[in-house]
């Protein structure tokens, strides 16, 4: 029998040669993978000397941590502020340049998310189905996210008769503003935010209600049934979970008494505890209805792809389209960031940082969350839209709203008695686990009391063949 | 308010207010219109924010880009197509003279009011409007709170009545 | 403050992402309930009726392939079948059981498929639709040792099969039959009791048994509705009559039921397959017939058991060596007729799992 030695058909064969990515890459010449190693481990060592020497104190004053890239920019103000030039140019240099490498920096981390982000989502789905992702455009397929962007730029621009033309040419730029905006105040180490703002947890839900607009511009002015369908339910979606997202960052700012972003991960660090372990229920709520503001899976709905094409954007040709398409991308991470830095410790990881830069926790931390988006997109399907309203609201709002009174009644517990705060954190841990889990299950019992989620029958094995009086035998 | 980044920002603002002000009403589609007041509440907030108000700046954007437009919006959605001209209509001339009144009449208002001079250096506002809030002008805030509960449960009321007349509504 | 909302028309297809083929619904809808539904087919029509009129009864097999693209297999033996019955052909013992073999086995991929894209056109990503792959290129891989073939297969010939399979044919069909149940078992822990699936399914779409049979409904859709046709046993062809197995019948003829109805039916298929391979004898695989075989005067109207329900050939040979008028009863378009009573009132998202459920290729539609 030949089927012992070789598969039998060329896919077989095909699919018995193949080589998992990391043979592949351990497969590369010999003299990449000597520098790739030296690379590493000389980053590696270069960071453990700084820790070291931030540590045992010997980096004294502003330069107490080169890799916190805030400290440099504060030596550069105050060079600017003691040297001898013009006052009013003195005070434009110190606003303008340190904006200007800041937002250098937050279009470089979208923009190279967004040539990465591309490739990394689809071979990890191709993981979850049991295939190959892109593989072929360059090196493992790296090129590949550049090649569509290339793509995409050079189609033609078609554009549907009797478009509005000034409301058609606006939201794929207007949904990107509010994606690259929420960066702005996110620490990424203790003095490293972009503009760190006192109301810095009113600028994020700001932000995430301007998204609204710019998606029922794109539905309205493509003048489109489809496109107005998917631009109504995608609106009716967003509005309705940003309640639940206000909710749940009010119980982080009980909790933390700050509204500033920074503070919220100082506190985090010097309590020793993430907010995920002290208010689960805000986290997990904050989680699903992002995922309803950002349009991803399992909150698709307005854009489903195999019912109305492709919803709000369907109208859209070339790079428009591909805005549209990266800026979900996009506001994955940014949501992935703002879950990390509310809930999950943000650049903070239980006093690792001296030793390895903030930056790197933190984006660790977001590929995590971006992981976590990719793993549920692949293994749930979508809600309908009746059943995500009525989460939404009947759920999602009151059950927040109730733990939120239980944070509050605990932080000014917290706040009047000094308790020690190992104790007292402990005690609000599991009193709002318990709560949290009892209100769930409770109030699902309450809400779905008519439905019949008990397992479904399974079908009869006959043999008897006929008709209707057959099935009614069958029935009993 | 004399550094030149803050000046200039104040007359970048000033100019979209106006600009995207005037705009609303010039432009002769309806949807143009919102889109184009959409811009100037947004630049209300720029403006807000060279007074060091941050609070009021989050709030402007979060109450009327953010929600206030959806409701003009869903408005806009509500009526038939033919009354979707934001051009001629008469009320053009008692329109602008009722505009004319009250602009002469604020800008008396404002010439004449001794202002206390600008923030010097910027103080975190949320605080101190949190603690007044809450501490002084309590009763105005419960007002204004219960206020907005009539207006939720008149909608929903207004909604009901209506749904009981034919099948169960939408969605499903 | 009523808000008056008038009714618009929406038109889904025939380009659509939705894996159905090229086929247009045409709905009127207000606000997201469906007023009307309206089906309008015609664009894969490839004359394949008329074009059978010129061509001997052998070379129409092909035509088998293409009608329903997704269960060749069946189609080809529909055809061989109706033909042998016109010609009075006999069918040597060691062709009937591969007839069977692969019958079954387009059987377990056409489910397979039927069930992935009801799942991904619920939304679930093609996830579930690529685990059933994996099965399905095994088996698309089996047509391909034997026949040469993937999809289109023309396998059937009339009088036997076209070739004997290879030798390494038999030791891949074992284990593949051998790792199936427990590759089924997989996907029903995976799908039963995921809640959002259960609420897309459940209560949707039901049919009635009275509506069913009144809408000549066939294959899983009707035994979805609790009636226990199904023509292996009711009619049998080949040497079902020799194989052991059950019909699989639904409670209460929602979208739910005919899913699982398709999920036992390869539990079945696969026990079927287990009992072919352990009863074949050896010999030859297809009978010597002249190379345009001319079967007398007469009409035949001979039907099977495709994976979508009833198959049905009509031949009416004038003597010579093309029939006189060859029709396929497609068991997709009839099952199509219900959609607009059960479209009626339901949600879009709602209709399109339903029209998922019923398990139409556009291919046997048209023709």
């Amino acid at each position: 029998m030949s089927s012992d030695t070789r598969p039998a058909t060329p896919m077989s064969r095909q699919i018995a040669e193949h080589r998992s990515l990391l043979d592949r890459a351990l497969g590369l010449p010999k003299f990449i993978l000597v520098v790739l190693s030296v690379a590493l481990i000389g980053f590696v060592i270069c960071q453990i000397l700084i820790g070291y020497l931030v540590v045992s104190g010997q980096l004294d004053g502003k330069w107490y941590d080169v890799r916190d890239f805030g400290n440099a920019m504060v030596s550069l103000t105050d060079a600017i502020n003691r040297s001898q030039m013009d006052s009013r140019i003195v005070s434009t240099l110190t606003y303008l340049i340190p904006a200007l490498l800041g937002a250098t920096g937050i279009v470089s981390v979208v923009g190279g998310w967004l040539l990465i982000g591309p490739w990394a989502e689809r071979r990890l789905l191709a993981k979850f189905q049991i295939r190959q992702g892109p593989n072929r455009t360059g090196p493992f397929g790296l090129l590949q996210s550049l090649a569509d962007a290339l793509k995409l730029m050079q189609k033609e621009i078609i554009i549907p008769r009797g478009a509005d033309r000034f409301l058609y040419f606006v939201p794929p730029i207007a949904v990107f503003i509010p994606a690259i905006l929420g960066w702005a105040p996110i620490p990424w180490s203790p003095k490293m935010s972009y503009a760190d703002l006192d109301v810095g947890v009113l600028f994020v839900i700001a932000i995430s209600s301007l998204g609204v607009l710019a998606v029922f511009m794109a539905g309205w002015a493509s003048n489109n049934h489809y496109s107005l369908l998917g631009a109504m339910r995608t609106i009716a979606m967003m509005i309705s979970y940003e309640i639940p997202i206000s909710v749940s960052l009010l119980a982080v700012v009980l909790l933390t008494g700050s509204t500033k972003l920074s503070e919220i991960v100082m506190w985090q660090s010097e309590q020793g505890v993430w907010l995920i372990m002290l208010i689960p229920f805000a986290a997990l709520a904050f989680l699903f209805a992002s995922t309803a503001e950002i349009n991803r899976t399992p909150n698709d709905i307005g854009e489903a792809e195999s019912e109305i094409v492709a919803g709000f954007y369907t109208e859209y040709s070339g790079m428009k389209a591909g805005l549209f398409m990266a800026v979900e991308l996009g506001n994955a991470i940014l949501v992935g960031a703002l879950m990390s830095t509310f809930f999950l410790g943000g650049y903070t990881f239980f006093g690792l940082e001296t030793w390895i830069p903030g930056y790197l926790i933190l984006a660790t931390k977001i590929g995590l969350v971006y992981f976590l988006f990719v793993w549920i997109r692949a293994t749930l399907p979508r809600f309908r839209l009746d059943q995500l309203m009525g989460f939404a609201w009947k759920f999602l709002i009151p059950v927040s709203i109730v733990l939120m009174f239980l944070t509050a009644i605990e932080s000014s517990i917290l706040v009047r008695w000094d308790v020690p705060s190992f104790l007292s954190l402990g005690l609000i841990a599991l009193v709002n686990i318990t709560a949290a889990v009892g209100l769930t299950f409770v109030w699902m019992r309450v809400l779905f009391r008519d439905n019949d989620l008990s397992a479904p029958p399974t079908p009869i094995l006959t043999r008897k063949m006929g008709g209707l009086q057959a099935a009614k035998v069958l029935r009993g | 308010m004399d550094s030149p980044g803050i000046v200039i920002a104040f007359y970048m603002m000033a100019g979209l207010v106006l600009g995207s002000g005037t705009l609303v009403f010039l432009a002769r589609n309806l949807l143009h219109a919102l889109a184009f007041l959409v811009i100037s509440f947004l630049s209300m907030a720029g403006l807000f924010l060279t007074l060091s108000a941050d609070f009021i700046a989050m709030a402007q954007i979060l109450i009327y880009a953010g929600s206030i437009s959806v409701l003009m919006v869903f408005a806009v959605m509500l009526t038939p197509l033919a009354s979707r001209d934001n051009g001629n209509t008469i009320y053009v001339l008692p329109g602008l003279l009722a505009a004319g009144g009250i602009a002469t009449f604020v800008g008396f208002l404002a010439l004449d009011t001794s202002w206390s001079g600008p923030a010097t250096d910027f103080t975190t506002t949320i605080d101190l409007i949190g603690n007044l809030l809450l501490g002084k002008y309590v009763l105005a805030f419960e007002i204004a709170s219960v206020l907005l509960l009539f207006a939720l449960v008149g909608a929903i009321m207004l909604v009901q009545t209506s749904s009981s007349d034919h099948e169960e509504g939408e969605g499903g | 403050m009523t808000t008056s909302t008038e009714p618009y028309v929406l038109n889904i297809g025939p380009q659509h992402p939705s894996t159905h083929g090229v086929f247009r619904l045409r709905v009127v809808m207000d606000g997201e309930k469906i007023k009307d539904l309206d089906m309008i087919v015609g664009y894969l029509h490839r004359s394949m009726e008329k074009l059978a009129e010129e061509r001997t009864f052998t070379q129409n097999i092909p035509f088998t392939d293409r009608a329903d693209y997704l269960a060749a297999m069946t189609g080809n033996l529909g055809l061989a079948i109706a033909v042998e019955r016109l010609a009075g052909v006999e069918v040597p013992e060691r062709a009937e059981y591969l007839r069977v073999i692969f019958s079954e086995l387009q059987r377990i991929a056409s489910h397979a498929m039927a069930n992935g894209t009801l799942i991904s056109d619920a939304g679930a990503w093609q996830t579930p639709l690529l685990y059933m792959f994996r099965e399905r290129e095994k088996i698309l891989d089996l047509f391909e040792m034997t026949c040469g073939a993937r999809l289109t297969t023309n396998y059937m010939r009339i009088g036997g099969v076209a070739f004997d399979p290879p030798l390494e044919f038999w030791p891949a069909l074992q284990e593949l039959v051998d790792e199936l149940p427990d590759r089924i078992d997989e996907y029903h822990e995976l799908l039963v009791s995921n809640e959002v699936f259960l609420a897309r399914t459940r209560g949707v779409g039901v049919i009635s048994p009275e509506d069913a049979i009144n809408a000549s409904l066939t294959g899983p859709a009707l035994r979805g509705s609790g009636i226990p046709w199904d023509l292996r046993k009711a009619d049998p062809y080949s040497v079902y009559d020799r194989m052991d197995f059950d019909v699989v019948v639904g409670k209460s003829g929602d979208v739910y039921d005919r899913f699982m109805v398709r999920m036992s039916e390869l539990y079945q298929s696969v026990k079927i397959i287990k009992q072919a391979i352990s009863q074949i004898p050896s010999g030859a695989h297809k009978t010597d017939i002249p190379l345009a075989l001319r079967p007398d005067e007469g009409e035949i109207y001979s039907r099977i058991e495709s994976p979508r329900g009833e198959i049905g050939f009509f031949l009416v040979s004038d003597g010579g060596p093309s029939p006189y008028r060859f029709h396929l009863r497609a068991p997709s378009l009839i099952n199509l007729s219900l959609l607009n009573e059960l479209g009626r009132d339901a949600a879009l998202s709602d209709a399109i799992v339903t029209l998922g459920s019923l398990d139409i290729v556009v291919g046997e539609i048209d023709r």
